[in-house]
C-alpha cells in the first residue's frame, strides 16, 4: 500500500475494485466504512455485488477481465472534462501525451460495449474520483489475477497520478495483500528475480554485495558467486517439474496443490519430481505427496517479524512451545544448511544464529528499506519500511515529493481479452476467490471448529436467471466443469453474480476450484488468470438436495 | 495457576491485527484483541478471534516423516535432515542448481523467508525461489 | 496527591506482599502496547497502567476456571464488578475467590463510555462521579424522537455493516450458553454476511435483563455497530418496569426469570 491503512478512513473517496474488502481484509474495510460515515464517496467497481456495494455511492459491475477499458474510460472522460490535476501532471509526471491519445480510443460508448458499464455511471465515477481532495484506491487480486494484471495495475496507477491523487495522506494506490506475511515474503527475497529488498539478482553490484556479506567468495568451492539469471515462479516451477526440467522441491509451509492454477497438473509436477521435502504444519495436501516432512510451527509458536499489507514490521512472539518435536522454522531451515555445507567445500557464512534477532540485524545490514529496524525499536516503536537508517522513522505513506524513478511515467496500456473465452461448451466465466470464514487453502481454518461451523463446503454461485435456465434449484449438488478438470459442488443461486459468471472460493479441497481454473499466466508479473476462466454448470445425474435447517 | 498474555499477530490476512494469546498453565485461550493497535483498535474479525482453534488441531505434525514405500514413517530429527541434505546434494551433483526449486511461505516471518531464500541462492546456487504472493 | 495509576499499585503492592495473593489482574503496558496481565510481583508494578479500559470479568473467570482454588485480586472498575456480579448470579465465578481493588471512573470516562454508574460498590481509588442518565445521550435521544418504521430503518442499515465476527458475543460477560443460539441454523442462516436481524435481536434479548451497559461489545465491533445504545434503550425500559438494574447485587434477582415454584402457573 502507498498508504497506511489507518489513513484510509480520512481519505474522501475511496474507489474499490478487484477486493472483496469485508470478507478478505475486514479491518481495513471497517476503515473504509468509518471513511463513508465521515462523509467520503464510495465506489465499488466489482463483477459480485460484494458486501461493499450496499454501502457504495456508485456500485458498478464490470464483465470480468475488462478492467482495463473502464479504467481507460475514466481517464478519458477526465481528460475530455479537464478534471485532471495539472499542476501535478506538469510538476511529477512524464508521458502524458502519449496516455491522452492512447484513451482518445476509449469513449464510454466504447467502454460500455467492453465492460457492461453504462456512460452515466462511468462518468459519475470519474466525477466523484476527479473532484475529490483525498481519493484512494484499493485494490486486491481481482485486478491482478489476470493475463492483463499488470495492465490494470497500471492503469491505476495512471488514473491516480492524472488526478495528482498519490503521494497524500490518505490519498494513493492501495494494492491489498492476502496472507499475513505475503509482503515481507517478497520484502525478503522469497521472488526468482530480486534478493531482499528487491535488489536485483541481475545486479552485479548487488551480488557482490550479498556474496561479500555471506562469504562465498571466501568459501572456494561451489560456483564462487551467487547466481545471476533469475529463477523461475511458482508456476514455472510446476511446468518444470512436469517436464522433468526441476527434480527436487523444498516447500516451507504452502499448499500449491490447492492454490496453484490447473491442480491436477500441479499434481503430477510434483508427483513427478525425484525429491520433495515438504516443512508445515499439518499434512497437506502438498506434504502429503512429499518423501520427507518437517514439522513446523504454528503462529502461537513463533517468535520473528511480519510485514502487514501496508508496510509495518511487527514482532510475533511464542505463546507456546510446537507440539512433540516439532520446531521453529528457521531452526530447521538452518539445520538443512549446515547439514548441506558439512558435505560440501562450499560454505557459507551465517547459519549459527541464536535468535530471529540476529537474523533481522542481518537482513537489516543488507537491505536498505529494512536499514533502521531491529527488535531492540520494534519493542518501542511502529516501523514501516521504508525505514533506512536508526534515526529513520519510517514510512507512512509512499511517493511524497517524488517517486522512485523520479517522475511517474504514464504508461498507456490497452485492453486485451483475457486468456480464455467462454464458448458452446463452456458458456460461464468462472472467477475465484475467499470468503470471511476461510482463509486461502484452508490447511488452518478448515480446522477451526467456529469456522467450519459457518461454511464448511464449497459452492458454486450461479445467478438465479441461469439457475432457472437449466433447472437447477438453490442447494442443489452440480458438476463444473472446464477444459482442465471437473468438480461436484454445492449450487448457491444468488443475485451476487450475474448472469454468465459464476464464483467459487478456493478453500476447499474437496471440490476445489482450482481443478478449473487456467495456466495461463500474465507475462510480466507470471500471475495466474483465476478471475477468467471458462466452464460449464450442470445438474448432477443425481442431485444431492443439502438441506437448509439443520440444527 | 500460571497465567501469561502474549502479544503476537494474527496468522490470517494481511491487516496485520494485533491479539493476545492468553496461556493458562500452558493451553492456549482464545484471542484478547489488542486495543493499543494502530489498525485493529481492539477488533478481529471471525478468523482472527478463532485463530487458536488449528493450533490445538489433533492433526498436528509433532515427528518429521519419511516416506518409505509410499507409507509414512516417523523418524527422528538427524535422521529426516541428514535425508534432505544428502537427496537435495545428490540432486545438485547430478543435475545443477537449477533443477531445485524452493518455495518461501507468505505464512513465515521474514527472518525465516530470508534465511530460506539465502540457502537456496547461496548454499544451494539457484534462483528458483518463489512463494505464494501471486496465488 | 497520587495519581491513581500509583495508588493502585500501591494497593496491588499490598495485597501481594502484605495478603500474600498469588497474582493480581490488571493491565500492563509492555513492547508499547497494553493488555491484560497477572501480576505476580510487586518488582513489576511500574508496568501497571489504567488505560485504555479493558473488561476483566471474562479473564478473571478463565483464570479461577483453570485453577481449582486460590484467590485471585482484580484491579475492577464499576462495570468490571457489576460483571463479575451478574457472572455469580449466573453461577459463572465464585466472588468469594475474588479480592476487587475498585477504582472509579473519571468524569471524562464516564462520558466516553456513556456509563450509568462509573464507579464500583467499593472505591480503593478514585473519587466517585455521578454517571450519565440514560437521556443524556444524544444517539439515544436521536433515536427516540424518530418513529418506530425510522428507527428499525436505523437499526437495519447499522446491522448491515456486520461481518459476522462474533465479537460482542465473545467479549460479552453475560453472554454465557455453552451452546450459542446464534450458532444455530434454525435462528441465523450460517455462512452469510451480514446475518439476518435475528442475529442481533437474538443476542438483545438473551442479555435483555442481564446486560450491564460495559460497553465491551460496541468497542470490540469492526463495524462500530453502537451496540450499547440499543442495550441502554433496553436497560431505561427494564429500569422503568421493574425498577430493576443488572450487576448491583448478587441476591437480586432478574424480574424476567422466575420458576414455577416462585410463580405457579394460576397466578399468571
Amino acid at each position: 500500500m502507498t498508504n497506511s491503512a489507518p489513513e484510509i478512513e480520512d481519505a474522501d473517496c475511496i474507489l474499490v475494485t478487484g477486493s472483496n474488502t469485508s470478507e478478505n481484509h475486514p479491518l481495513i474495510s471497517s476503515r473504509i466504512l468509518r471513511a463513508k460515515r465521515k462523509g467520503a464517496k464510495l465506489i465499488v467497481v466489482e463483477p459480485r455485488r460484494i458486501h461493499l456495494a450496499r454501502f457504495a455511492d456508485v456500485y458498478a459491475r464490470q464483465k470480468p477481465g475488462t478492467d482495463v477499458a473502464w479504467l481507460n474510460g475514466l481517464v478519458h472522460i477526465i481528460l475530455a472534462e479537464g478534471w485532471e490535476d495539472r499542476e501535478f501532471i506538469a510538476a511529477r509526471t512524464e508521458g502524458i501525451a502519449r496516455l491522452r491519445e492512447q484513451v482518445a480510443g476509449y469513449p464510454p460508448a466504447r467502454v460500455e460495449a467492453i465492460t457492461g458499464i453504462s456512460p452515466a455511471q462511468l462518468r459519475e465515477i470519474a466525477r466523484l474520483y476527479a473532484s475529490a481532495a483525498r481519493a484512494s484506491i484499493v485494490y486486491a487480486m481481482g485486478i491482478t489475477q489476470h493475463t492483463h494484471g499488470t495492465d490494470n495495475v497500471l492503469a491505476l496507477a495512471n488514473l491516480a497520478m492524472l488526478t495528482g491523487n498519490i503521494g497524500k495522506r490518505s490519498s494513493g494506490v492501495n494494492p491489498l495483500r492476502g496472507q499475513n506475511n505475503v509482503q515481507g515474503a517478497c520484502d525478503m527475497g522469497g521472488l526468482p528475480n530480486v534478493l531482499s529488498g528487491y535488489q536485483p539478482v541481475a545486479d552485479p553490484k548487488v551480488r557482490e554485495k550479498f556474496e561479500q556479506a555471506w562469504g562465498i567468495e571466501a568459501a572456494g568451492g561451489g560456483s564462487g558467486s551467487l547466481p545471476a539469471k533469475p529463477g523461475l515462479t511458482v508456476v514455472e516451477m510446476a511446468n518444470a517439474a512436469a517436464e522433468g526440467a526441476v527434480k527436487g522441491m523444498y516447500i516451507m509451509a504452502e499448499n500449491p496443490i490447492l492454490s496453484d492454477p490447473d491442480v491436477n497438473h500441479a499434481r503430477e509436477a510434483l508427483q513427478n519430481l525425484e525429491f520433495l521435502v515438504v516443512q508445515d504444519i499439518f499434512l497437506t495436501e502438498t506434504a502429503a505427496l512429499a518423501d520427507v516432512v518437517l514439522p513446523g510451527s504454528s503462529f502461537a509458536e513463533r517468535d520473528g517479524t511480519v510485514t502487514s499489507t501496508d508496510r509495518s514490521v511487527q514482532r510475533m512472539r511464542r505463546a507456546i512451545d510446537p507440539p512433540g518435536a516439532a520446531r521453529a522454522d528457521w531452526e530447521i531451515v538452518c539445520d538443512v544448511a549446515n547439514r548441506v555445507q558439512r558435505n560440501t567445500q562450499h560454505a557459507t557464512r551465517g547459519w549459527n544464529y541464536t535468535s530471529p534477532s540476529q537474523i533481522m540485524d542481518e537482513i537489516a545490514r543488507l537491505t536498505p528499506s529494512y536499514g533502521g529496524m531491529s527488535y531492540e525499536r520494534l519493542e518501542r516503536e511502529w516501523l514501516r519500511w521504508p525505514c533506512r537508517s536508526l534515526d529513520d522513522p519510517g514510512t507512512e505513506f509512499l511517493h511524497q515529493g517524488q517517486f522512485t524513478r523520479g517522475r511517474g511515467l504514464f504508461t498507456p496500456v490497452d485492453y486485451r481479452e483475457p486468456a480464455e473465452k467462454i464458448d458452446e461448451q463452456y458458456p460461464f466465466i468462472l472467477t475465484t476467490g475467499r470468503i470471511v470464514f476461510h482463509y486461502h487453502t484452508g490447511t488452518m481454518t478448515r480446522r477451526s471448529p467456529s469456522l467450519e461451523r459457518e461454511v464448511h463446503a464449497g459452492f458454486v454461485e450461479l445467478n438465479p436467471d441461469d439457475a432457472q435456465q437449466r433447472g437447477i434449484r438453490d442447494g442443489e449438488m452440480v458438476t463444473v466443469a472446464s477444459r482442465r478438470g471437473k468438480i461436484e459442488i454445492k449450487a448457491q443461486v444468488t443475485p451476487t453474480v450475474s448472469r454468465g459468471v459464476v464464483f467459487i472460493p478456493f478453500h476447499f479441497a474437496e471440490s476445489a476450484a482450482n481443478v478449473l481454473t487456467t495456466r495461463a499466466l500474465d507475462p510480466v508479473a507470471k500471475i495466474p488468470e483465476y478471475k477468467v476462466c471458462a466452464v460449464s454448470v450442470d445438474r448432477c445425474q443425481h442431485p444431492e438436495v443439502v438441506m437448509k435447517c439443520q440444527v | 495457576m500460571n497465567y501469561r498474555t502474549v502479544l503476537t499477530i494474527c496468522p490470517y490476512c494481511g491487516c496485520g491485527c494485533g491479539m493476545y494469546l492468553p496461556v493458562l498453565d500452558g493451553c492456549l485461550g482464545r484471542p484478547i484483541p489488542d486495543k493499543t493497535h494502530p489498525l485493529s483498535q481492539g477488533r478481529l474479525c471471525i478468523k482472527g478471534w478463532s485463530a487458536h482453534e488449528h493450533v490445538a488441531s489433533k492433526d498436528r505434525l509433532t515427528k518429521p516423516l519419511v516416506k518409505t514405500q509410499g507409507e509414512f514413517k516417523e523418524v527422528g530429527w538427524d535422521a529426516a535432515l541428514d535425508l534432505v541434505a544428502a537427496r537435495l546434494l545428490k540432486i545438485r551433483e547430478q543435475h545443477g542448481p537449477d533443477s531445485l526449486a524452493f518455495l518461501c511461505s507468505a505464512k513465515c516471518t521474514n527472518e525465516e523467508n530470508f534465511l530460506l531464500q539465502k540457502f537456496a541462492r547461496a548454499v544451494i546456487g539457484t534462483n528458483n525461489v518463489d512463494h505464494c504472493a501471486r496465488l | 496527591m497520587n495519581t491513581p495509576e500509583v495508588e493502585i499499585r500501591e494497593r496491588v503492592r499490598q495485597l501481594l506482599d502484605d495478603d500474600r495473593l498469588p497474582g493480581v489482574l490488571g493491565l500492563r503496558a509492555e513492547h508499547g502496547h497494553v493488555g491484560p496481565h497477572v501480576f505476580n510481583s510487586a518488582d513489576d508494578l511500574t508496568a501497571l497502567v489504567l488505560e485504555p479500559r479493558y473488561g476483566m470479568a471474562l479473564v478473571c473467570q478463565a483464570i479461577l476456571d483453570g485453577s481449582p482454588k486460590g484467590r485471585l485480586g482484580v484491579v475492577a472498575r464499576g462495570c468490571d464488578e457489576r460483571a463479575l456480579i451478574e457472572m455469580a448470579k449466573l453461577g459463572q465465578v465464585d466472588l468469594a475467590r475474588l479480592v476487587l481493588i475498585g477504582l472509579a471512573c473519571s468524569e471524562q470516562q464516564a462520558r466516553e463510555c456513556m456509563c450509568t454508574r462509573p464507579y464500583p460498590r467499593r472505591i480503593d481509588v478514585g473519587e466517585k462521579v455521578a454517571g450519565v442518565a440514560p437521556g443524556d445521550d444524544a444517539r439515544v435521544q436521536q433515536l427516540l424522537a424518530q418513529d418506530v418504521q425510522a428507527r428499525l430503518a436505523f437499526w437495519q442499515s447499522e446491522f448491515n455493516r456486520c461481518i459476522k465476527c462474533y465479537g460482542c458475543r465473545n467479549v460479552c460477560p453475560v453472554c454465557i450458553c455453552d451452546a450459542c443460539v446464534l450458532e444455530e441454523m434454525c435462528w441465523v442462516e450460517r455462512g452469510k454476511i451480514p446475518p439476518e436481524l435475528p442475529f442481533h435481536l437474538i443476542r438483545a434479548y438473551h442479555i435483555a435483563d442481564k446486560c450491564i451497559l460495559c460497553g465491551a461489545c460496541e468497542s470490540a465491533c469492526p463495524v462500530d455497530i453502537p451496540l450499547t445504545t440499543l442495550y441502554a434503550l433496553s436497560q431505561a425500559r427494564l429500569k422503568e418496569l421493574f425498577d430493576y438494574e443488572p450487576g448491583l447485587d448478587v441476591t437480586q434477582k432478574s424480574p424476567l426469570t422466575t420458576t414455577l415454584e416462585e410463580t405457579p402457573l394460576h397466578e399468571l
